[in-house]
């Protein structure tokens, strides 16, 4: 259990770098029990790395990572998600030679070794993300939208305590954004904590409670979301692409 | 699975009915290749490992087995044990190159480990009597494989078959093969789902190695000669993939209908086009490399694919 | 192009067979063969990767993997079937014409084909590093699909880069034909280190595999001269998988490039 002085996730002065390029620049911040942290930046800021970091498949330079307490820097990424780190990938990778449910299944089979339950368990999952009718079909005959809610399932079948959304509405339709992002709130409502990357800015303003932003592998600003949003570094970042909301 | 019951049973009750020896004698060889294709599949298949060092481990098995009946007098059944032991080990190693290299340059590699062995066992007069290879002693028995019965050859054969089989059901229902399909598919989404994918391939690869040992121990005392440029040669690693591909890749029973395939149309061959002139025999290999191109393109799913849709 | 082709010594072995048929039946020098066959080749070359490779260019590993071994498999055979298993020799006037280059005494024929395929590596070398083409070749190879968006035509730069592949690995059949046995499975003689020296001196990089190729050979003549001739493979063969273990990338590879596939 969590002493109720320290923070569930601790990240500190993560850097990591590539040949000439420093992708994560120092970045430090915690994230508490049942928060939903934006991270937004422009492109190349910096953010999926950091999620590469946390989620153990790159270790960074320097710097640390907690989960209650416990380092997980070092972790391989499978050990990482069995202490209860879990991640959807900005370019989605279903296993397409399995069905929707079976895709579930292999992050409910980290949880439960019976294979009866982890179906159960991915039904349960994919009716909650509402794709239980296509809990049958082939992963790959699914668009964009469905998948986004796939990957959605699968990770949350590994019943983590900390999820990392990367771009959970990249190239998704206008009108499938809004049931996604009421699943995302949904989530949180139910004590899930969230980090969540995102471009779009209506959809970060709209569940998150907290935003962090980076540029160039640092970050300039961690609060409020309006307050945020106005910071004036953030909008020379952007260049006008910040929706003040 | 009503396929694999039908197949089982025609193989074990065709020793009761046919009692020609030539078709007995096909009828063993192709479960032993039967066999060391699904020992395959299981790591290429199941694990997605594609590996043409496989006659690596065939070889160590059927070493040991011949080495213990002819340098220390004991019981090939321990050949079979020792082998698989030693194939573990090396599929081991192989296991842990899976992990660091992918695709093509992991089949490179494992090429490079079997013709290790190939030439430290065709060259190492001392121990493995070097490239003459080593004749297989008869001790007539049980206890020695000296079995000159074709029937009950072919018994002991549809137990080991059993076995592969059943390990690949497994692979298919089981929490580790659900595992192992991910890792396949794509193994970064799977360790995000917190699969020990590079335990898992390890484990299925030193698995594969050893039943494809016990393979070589068994097929060593069948046919009574180890010839090293043949146990660990690339030709035979590539036959055992291509029985599994022409069967069905990552099916059960696809390995043993391939194997059946590749040893019908070999002997039949051999038969019809053996006194022209043994090199017409290469007209065979020239279907099989054709058929190889296309199955593995156009229909991966093999035999078992189109049977199930007939 | 990040295939690898299994089927590379197979047409080692046909460039072998067509200086030995030249040389047979119309009396031509393996030289002379060298000039007609090079452009033969390369007509091969473009050929089977319309037929063959360009269905595949874009799929799985496996799939390209078990391709090129069929092909493998195809002209090996084909070479059985058609030529016999016989071993094959072109004896030219020259066969055992030695020259002393300092105090080493060194096989005519091997030497000049030690030459040729010199010049012809600095050629390619010379064409990947300077001449446009090469720079779209390397372009494709780093990054297929940025590649396309810049405008190449990635599937004729494959057609290319294949064909080229062909035509260096036919011709140096042909100069090979005076020095070595000519067979069906001759290429696999010379195949393995080929792959090993690519691998080892880190994929993409041709001065990483020229380097590769010269260590492995190094290693090998050493090999002979410490555990004797019978064991000169293994030595350089087990000094590969432990490089590997230690550098997947090879050598002189980037970091992770073993691992990307298209």
């Amino acid at each position: 259990m969590a002493a109720p002085d320290v923070s569930l996730l601790r990240i500190r002065g993560v850097t990591k770098r590539f040949g000439g390029i420093t992708a994560n620049r120092g970045i430090t911040f915690d994230v508490e029990a049942g928060e939903l942290v934006g991270i937004i930046g422009p492109n190349g800021a910096g953010k999926s790395t950091l999620f590469e970091c946390i989620s153990g498949f790159y270790a960074p330079d320097e710097g640390e990572v907690e989960l209650d307490g416990a380092r997980l820097i070092g972790l391989s990424p499978d050990r990482v998600c069995r202490r209860g780190i879990a991640r959807t990938f900005q370019k989605l990778r279903p296993f397409q030679g399995m069905t929707v449910a079976e895709n579930v299944m292999v992050g409910a089979l980290t949880r439960t070794r019976v294979v009866k339950q982890a179906r159960e368990q991915a039904h349960e999952w994919l009716r909650r993300v509402g794709l239980a009718e296509k809990a049958h079909a082939h992963a790959r005959t699914l668009s964009t939208g469905q998948r986004k809610r796939l990957e959605l399932a699968r990770a949350l079948a590994t019943a983590p305590r900390v999820l990392l959304l990367d771009e959970v509405t990249g190239g998704v339709d206008q009108r499938s954004i809004p049931g996604l992002v009421e699943l995302v709130r949904e989530l949180h409502r139910g004590g899930l904590t969230l980090l969540v990357i995102e471009h779009n800015m209506r959809v970060v303003t709209a569940v998150a409670q907290r935003i962090i932003a980076l540029h160039m592998g640092e970050v300039i600003a961690d609060g409020a979301p309006d307050v945020v949003a106005r910071d004036r570094k953030v909008v020379e970042a952007y260049l006008g692409q910040a929706y003040v909301g | 699975m009503r396929g694999a019951l039908l197949f089982f049973a025609a193989a074990g009750l065709a020793p009761l009915v046919v009692s020609d020896a030539f078709l007995l004698d096909s009828l063993v060889l192709m479960l032993v290749w039967g066999c060391a294709a699904g020992a395959w599949n299981i790591a290429g298949g199941y694990a997605g490992q594609i590996s043409l060092g496989h006659s690596a481990f065939f070889g160590l098995g059927a070493y040991a087995a011949a080495l213990c009946g002819v340098r220390w007098n004991i019981s090939p059944w321990y050949g079979v044990a020792i082998g698989a032991v030693l194939a573990t080990g090396a599929g081991a190693v192989i296991g842990f190159l899976s992990n660091r290299l992918r695709g093509p340059y992991f089949v490179i590699a494992t090429i490079a480990v079997s013709q290790v062995l190939l030439i430290g066992a065709s060259r190492w007069r001392g121990f493995t009597a070097g490239s003459e290879g080593i004749p297989v002693p008869f001790r007539p028995g049980f206890w020695t494989l000296g079995i000159a019965d074709k029937r009950l050859w072919i018994w002991i054969v549809l137990a080991l078959a059993l076995m592969v089989y059943l390990v690949q059901v497994y692979l298919e229902r089981s929490r580790r093969g659900f595992q192992l399909a991910a890792v396949r598919e794509d193994e970064d989404a799977a360790l995000s789902l917190g699969v020990a994918a590079r335990r898992l391939k390890v484990v299925a690869i030193a698995v594969s190695a050893a039943f494809t040992a016990v393979c070589g121990a068994l097929w060593a005392q069948y046919v009574g000669f180890v010839d090293p440029l043949y146990v660990f040669s690339v030709d035979l690693s590539i036959r055992f993939a291509l029985a599994a591909i022409l069967g069905g890749l990552g099916s059960a029973l696809g390995p043993f209908l391939g194997a059946v395939l590749v040893t019908t149309l070999e002997t039949w061959l051999r038969a019809e086009f053996g006194g022209l002139g043994s090199h017409l025999v290469g007209l065979y290999l020239i279907l099989y490399g054709i058929a190889l191109i296309v199955i593995v393109r156009y229909a991966p799913q093999g035999l078992v694919g189109w049977l199930r849709r007939t | 192009m990040r295939v690898v082709n299994f089927a590379h010594g197979e047409f080692l072995m046909l460039g072998m067979y067509a200086a030995f048929w030249a040389f047979t039946l119309l009396h031509a020098d393996p030289y002379v063969t060298l000039v007609v066959a090079a452009p033969l080749f390369f007509l091969v070359g473009w050929g089977s990767y319309a037929l063959i490779m360009r269905p595949i260019v874009h799929t799985s590993h496996n799939v390209q993997v078990f391709t090129t071994v069929g092909l493998s498999i195809v002209l090996q055979n084909l070479a059985l079937v058609l030529w016999t298993g016989d071993a094959r020799f072109v004896r030219t006037s020259y066969y055992t014409s030695v020259i002393s280059v300092g105090g080493a005494v060194l096989n005519f024929a091997q030497a000049v084909a030690f030459l040729l395929a010199v010049a012809a590596t600095a050629a390619l070398f010379a064409f990947m590093r300077w001449s446009y083409t090469g720079k779209l070749m390397r372009a494709t190879a780093q990054d297929r699909a940025a590649a396309a968006l810049m405008g190449i035509n990635t599937d004729r730069i494959f057609a290319l880069t294949w064909a080229v592949g062909i035509t260096l690995v036919g011709a140096a059949g042909v100069l090979l034909a005076p020095v070595y046995a000519v067979y069906p499975t001759a290429g696999l003689q010379f195949v393995l280190i080929a792959y090993i020296a690519v691998v080892l001196g880190g994929l993409g990089d041709m001065v990483g595999a020229l380097i590769a190729a010269l260590i492995v050979a190094a290693v090998e003549v050493i090999g002979s001269y410490t555990i004797g001739t019978a064991w000169k493979e293994v030595l350089y063969l087990v000094l590969f998988i432990a490089i590997l273990v230690v550098r997947p990338a090879g050598l002189f590879g980037q970091r992770g490039s073993e691992a990307i596939g298209a």
